[in-house]
């Protein structure tokens, strides 16, 4: 299975570790993952402030991977989330599609609207399948207890999601970390969202959304958080020590990105995986499998 | 009446029935007008819960009744966190955080554009996306094994151009540029 | 009959009427317009406008004009023919015309209401509408009405109140009615409350006499356990197979001693109790069922599926175990039906938010009628499902499955992608209608029982419309129940079982954080699983909310578009039990309206078959939905035949036949080509 990744603006920056574990684990999987360097930011940030531009910006991009015939794959979920309106909305609203091809058309593009967005996580979940995933497995996990978080954008608006998991009752990634055979912890704000999207208009109060669920997992006994998106990773990472700080409390729980959890159970050393230049360093948890 | 009544009573005369059209008519607005006020929709927003100053069931009211200006000035539509939670619950279909995207998009050709989200817009007007790629970020790239990407990508200011989007951006308030 | 056959030689002379219904046509189409249109087309003799045709002066203007002007043929713009086409060709037949020399054009649904926002183009509509009718007419025949039987017998589909009630009523005027229900006892849902709103009678008391007297009345037939598989015929005629599944124990033998109960060594779930209790494969649903006998549930028992056992064989004294019934079906005719198979409750699994199916304290509505109910599992002990202790702070949700327009949450994949649940869990956009009251009545019942206990309701509108229904939520807040606006999100379970509700409560513009021992979810109430097949079957129309389609909305509530079938209770929208008895009765008089009847007119619409042409390729006989079109042999080789009380003129043979033998006697080619090429015509 050939894809081309989708990067956005923040991994390839930021979150080199999530992007190196990515490729790697999807290269001993069997899935080709093609870089595509004219790729731009995808428009999510725009959205709120010009609806126009921003799909005219992730329908640039849809027609750049369209032109090698190629479905898109993502790291980022705010990237899925506006890549995958857009190729739901011009899918299927003709009047919408021509109008946004005549525009393309300025810019010497074309789109005609058949490109499928999937983030990265999802194509392991339904495209290369828990049965694989299992026999990949050469070091189970089994001393991990993982908290997963969702996140919002992964799975809603459900509708333009093919509702592929239930937005109420998720279990995707539950699953995908079973399949690596550590413990899937299931904690109460399990579906709350990380508050990223306001870190920037009301610092306290996206904190403090991120806060709770910290303390939740804490409570918990897990091991780490599993993460699949580099803003969730601004707030329960980057951010973790000044919440901490602020609210005068201690955590210990390491970020992951899923692909690395994946990595490690597949056997590939840490290294190769990134997993110290990850936001808050696994000491303690690297200390468990070795 | 108007005479005796305190200062905090929050009374309201002048109402702008035209409004809620407005808002049906920009793209995710569309269904605001099937709004019941059930308040499913604040019920799980977890940002209502901790911020008082949001509460999307009120605000959809409030440009159901046309309280035009208060709306689109408010630093409070910015707020809406798009998680999606009442999206999926809301048993009218009326698709809040969408609407909450209209309406910033309003607010922005009014003027009001918040300074964050301005800040991201120019941002990604310049180098083509949120973070500039220099080269010491892609001398890290190669190091680590991965693939350079180009700096900067002149299209999309050229997409910019195309909509508008760069005058929007120079706006004061009232809409004039 | 009047209606003289020799009108069809005669030159056409035809008399156009367009109508204004008052500004209902004349608002949109210009109604002069097309009446000027039609005044030179060829074989009209007089055309007029009237502000309303149906109408007595409007009436009588035809009928003048037919003396006055000869006239041979009538062709009225007006509305759809189902309003007024039997109104219109009584009129002709007065007249002395015969009455299927009458057409009609609809320029009212298919013009001015359907192109409010176009009147030009409605206006042109409509003037093709009326030139392609009168093409028509110009070669419309007069027809003869056969006569067909009327049994005097009627089928009632549904044994819940309303289905018993309609039984009663015809039993009680000497027609002779069978009851069919699907379950082994009659009683419907009613038979699980516990009281009823607003006068808190219990239910089974006031239920069970009226049942007792359904298995006394000799006029009625209970024909419980079974299905209707196939509805053939038309009023006052129809023959219904019924299939009739195996109780394995003898309806007249068994006398209910529950000897084989004691015995029986199969437990399971008791649907009844709504899975909170359990019974054995050998039961009787509850003690008040009618009939009054025992049933062996054959999914369950241990002989029936293993082949060893019967011990309740040995047991039972009056030899009342038959383990060697099968499925019977049997052919009833009847001369009318009402179908009375009630609603289902929404199945909350498909909004998992709320948790029911995951938290064992969040019930439904109708899990509470059994958890406070005597007879129930708990013996009428309010305990909650969890762990059986005393609830202390109930919570119940408002519109659970109604008022949602379901497009946040139809058709997900549950189970990890085994595909969606169906119908029963989509959220359906009506109200459901009786909710606020009974969640009304069940949170006075938690006061009642433990006046201590705190009782909050979230609703979006309280709605109790209906005699003593206001009086009693009243009533209910007197006793302290608090009524909080605002529809919760979430409910979570914490480590008790105790469920956590978070919600804008709209009145004090507070959040709520509140935690429950119990919540109760006021589930909607949907079509019954299999209606669409039932419907099917009897070629009903569902209205859009899955309901059945009534004949009227507002004039014909109790009646359906199909001549001889009606509606009764919760089949037709969510309502309570006295209107579900009020439409039984409806439904009761209807039926006995047409059985009265000593014989039904049937419209002359099917095929006429030249046997010089027919070649017996049976393509027709295939082809015809209703079986009213039979090969024969005859001395000339294999001909069709027409059933004509079977046929419902649907025209598909017509349309089949290869050797253009069947002319449709009503839809003549040349009628329905004149038509065609009336409409194409550019003026
Ligand atoms: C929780 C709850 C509490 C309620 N409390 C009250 C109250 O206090 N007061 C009040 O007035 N109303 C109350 N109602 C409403 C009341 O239950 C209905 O008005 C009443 O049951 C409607 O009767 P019905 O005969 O139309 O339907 P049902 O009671 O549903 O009966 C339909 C019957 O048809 C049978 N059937 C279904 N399909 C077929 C088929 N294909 N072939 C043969 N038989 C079939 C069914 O088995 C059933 O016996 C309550 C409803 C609920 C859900
Ligand atoms: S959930 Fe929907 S209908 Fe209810 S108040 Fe919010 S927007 Fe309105
Ligand atoms: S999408 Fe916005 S309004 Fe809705 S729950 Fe999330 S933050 Fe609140
Ligand atoms: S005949 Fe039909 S269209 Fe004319 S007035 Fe009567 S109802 Fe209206
Ligand atoms: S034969 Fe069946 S019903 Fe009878 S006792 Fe055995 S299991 Fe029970
Ligand atoms: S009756 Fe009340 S609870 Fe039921 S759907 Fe209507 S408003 Fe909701
Ligand atoms: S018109 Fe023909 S096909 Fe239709 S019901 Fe009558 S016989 Fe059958």
């Amino acid at each position: 299975m050939k894809m081309a990744v989708f990067l956005g603006c923040t991994v390839p920056v930021r979150n080199l570790s999530y992007e190196l574990s990515a490729k790697r684990v999807a290269g001993e999987l069997g899935l080709e993952l093609v870089d595509i360097p004219e790729f731009s930011c995808c428009g999510y940030p725009i959205k709120s402030v010009h609806h126009e531009t921003a799909y005219l910006l992730a329908a640039r991009n849809l027609a750049l991977a369209e032109e090698r015939g190629l479905d898109i794959c993502t790291l980022c979920s705010a990237c899925t989330s506006v890549l995958t309106e857009v190729s739901y909305e011009l899918a299927t609203n003709e009047a919408l599609l021509d109008a946004t091809s005549e525009t393309l058309g300025m810019l010497g593009k074309k789109y005609s609207g058949k490109v499928r967005v999937k983030h990265f996580v999802r194509v392991l979940y339904e495209d290369v399948g828990l049965k694989s995933i299992e026999r990949a497995i050469k070091r189970p996990l089994d001393m991990f207890r993982i908290a997963s978080h969702y996140g919002c954008h992964y799975l809603k608006p459900s509708k333009i999601y093919d509702r592929f998991d239930h937005p109420e009752a998720p279990e995707s990634l539950d699953r995908l970390v079973s399949a690596t055979g550590a413990f899937a912890v299931d904690y109460r704000t399990k579906k709350d969202c990380c508050g990223g999207a306001i870190l920037g208009v009301d610092e306290e109060t996206a904190l403090s959304m991120a806060r709770a669920k910290l303390d939740d997992i804490s409570d918990r006994g897990a091991d780490a958080i599993n993460l699949i998106c580099p803003f969730c990773s601004v707030m329960y990472g980057a951010n973790q020590r000044k919440i901490a700080a602020n609210h005068n409390v201690k955590y210990d729980l390491p970020i992951l990105y899923y692909p690395q959890i994946l990595g490690l159970a597949m056997g590939i050393s840490h290294e190769e995986l990134g997993l110290m230049q990850n936001p808050i360093r696994p000491r303690a948890l690297l200390a468990k499998i070795s | 009446m108007e005479s005796v009544r305190k200062k905090d009573v929050p009374v309201v005369t002048v109402l702008d029935p035209k409004f809620k059209y407005e808002v049906a008519r920009e793209p995710g607005g569309e269904n605001i007008k099937y709004c019941f006020q059930c308040g499913t929709c604040t019920s799980g927003c977890k940002v209502a819960e901790l911020d008082s100053k949001y509460n999307p069931r009120k605000i959809i009211k409030m440009v159901i009744l046309g309280m035009r200006e208060r709306v689109l000035s408010g630093d409070f539509i910015w707020l809406c966190a798009t998680c999606y939670t009442c999206h999926e619950r809301c048993p009218q279909d009326v698709r809040i955080p969408e609407v909450m995207n209209a309406l910033k998009n309003i607010a922005v050709r009014e003027g009001y554009i918040h300074p964050a989200f301005r800040a991201q817009a120019e941002l990604i007007a310049g180098h083509g996306r949120l973070y500039e790629i220099d080269e010491l970020a892609n001398e890290k790239r190669t190091d680590w094994g991965l693939t350079e990407i180009p700096q900067g990508c002149p299209e999309v200011a050229e997409i910019y151009g195309i909509t508008g989007l760069f005058d929007l951006l120079s706006r004061e308030v009232g809409g004039k540029t | 009959m009047p209606g003289m056959l020799q009108d069809a030689g005669r030159e056409p002379r035809i008399g156009v009427y367009i109508c204004h219904c008052g500004l209902n046509i004349a608002g949109v189409v210009d109604v002069e317009a097309v009446r000027e249109s039609a005044r030179f087309l060829q074989g009209v003799a007089v055309v007029r406008d009237n502000r309303y045709t149906c109408s007595e002066v409007g009436q009588k203007g035809i009928a003048d004009d037919i003396k006055e002007f000869k006239l041979n043929r009538v062709v009225i713009a007006s509305c759809s023919p189902r309003l007024h086409e039997k109104t219109f060709r009584t009129l002709m037949e007065k007249s002395g015309l015969n009455p299927h020399l009458l057409e009609m054009a609809n320029i009212r649904e298919h013009c001015s209401w359907v192109h409010y926002d176009d009147p030009v183009a409605a206006t042109q509509k409509a003037k093709d509408l009326v030139r392609s009718s009168v093409a028509r007419a110009r070669l419309l025949q007069p027809l003869l009405r056969t006569k067909g039987q009327v049994l005097p017998e009627v089928m009632v589909i549904g044994g819940g109140v309303a289905g018993i009630s309609a039984a009663l009523y015809l039993g009680g005027m000497g027609i002779k009615t069978y009851l069919v229900e699907k379950e082994p006892s009659i009683g419907g849902h009613m038979a699980m409350l516990d009281k009823t709103f607003p006068t808190l009678d219990c239910s089974l008391c006031i239920l069970s006499p009226k049942m007792v007297e359904v298995a006394e009345c000799e006029n009625i037939k209970i024909l419980s356990y079974s299905q209707v598989e196939k509805v053939e015929g038309q009023v006052g005629n129809f023959r219904v197979q019924v299939r009739r599944k195996p109780r394995y124990v003898n309806e007249d033998k068994c006398v209910g001693c529950g000897d084989c109960v004691a015995k029986c060594p199969v437990k399971v779930n008791d649907e009844f109790n709504r899975n909170m209790g359990t019974r054995k494969a050998i039961y009787i649903p509850f003690p008040q069922a009618i009939p009054p006998a025992y049933v062996i549930d054959d999914e369950n028992c241990r002989y029936l599926t293993q082949g060893k056992c019967k011990i309740c064989q040995a047991v039972c004294q009056r030899g009342a175990i038959e383990f060697d019934q099968t499925d019977q079906t049997e052919t009833i005719e009847v001369g009318a039906i009402i179908v009375a198979t009630g609603f289902e409750p929404y199945d909350p699994r498909g909004l998992p938010e709320y948790g029911y199916g995951r938290f064992p304290n969040v019930i439904t509505s109708l899990d509470f009628e059994r958890l406070i109910c005597a007879d129930g599992p708990t013996y009428g002990k309010l305990k909650r499902p969890g762990d059986s202790t005393v609830p202390k702070r109930v919570a119940f949700i408002q519109c659970v499955g109604s008022r949602d327009q379901a497009t946040g949450c139809a058709g997900y994949r549950l189970d990890g992608g085994t595909g969606s649940r169906g119908e029963s869990t989509d959220p359906k956009p009506y109200c459901s209608r009786v909710c606020c009251m009974v969640t009304a009545k069940q949170a006075f019942m938690v006061k009642e029982k433990h006046p201590d206990a705190e009782v909050y309701v979230y609703y979006i509108d309280m709605r109790t419309a209906g005699k003593g229904f206001e009086e009693f939520y009243q009533r209910g807040r007197h006793e302290g129940i608090v009524f909080l606006r605002g529809r919760p999100g979430e409910v979570e379970e914490k480590e008790d079982g105790c469920l956590r509700i978070i919600s804008e409560d709209l009145d004090s513009g507070c959040i709520l954080d509140l935690t429950f021992d119990m919540v109760v979810l006021a589930q909607g109430l949907i079509p019954p699983g299999g209606l669409g097949e039932l419907a099917q079957k009897m070629n009903l129309s569902r209205s859009e909310d899955g309901f059945l389609m009534e004949g009227h909305p507002k004039l014909r509530p109790a009646e359906t578009a199909i001549d001889g079938i009606y509606l009764a209770g919760c089949v037709q929208f969510p309502k309570d039990i006295p209107d579900s008895v009020a439409q039984a009765g409806a439904a009761a008089a209807a039926a006995a309206v047409t059985c009265s009847k000593e014989s039904i007119e049937i419209d002359p619409l099917g095929p006429v078959i030249d046997e010089a042409l027919c070649i017996g390729c049976r393509l027709c006989e295939v082809l015809c939905p209703y079986g009213a079109i039979k090969v024969e042999f005859t001395d000339k080789g294999p001909k069709a035949k027409s059933i004509e009380v079977a046929c419902k003129g649907c025209g598909v043979c017509g349309a089949s036949c290869s050797t253009k033998a069947i002319t449709m006697k009503h839809y003549t080619d040349s009628q329905l080509a004149a038509q065609v090429k009336a409409i194409l015509e550019v003026v």
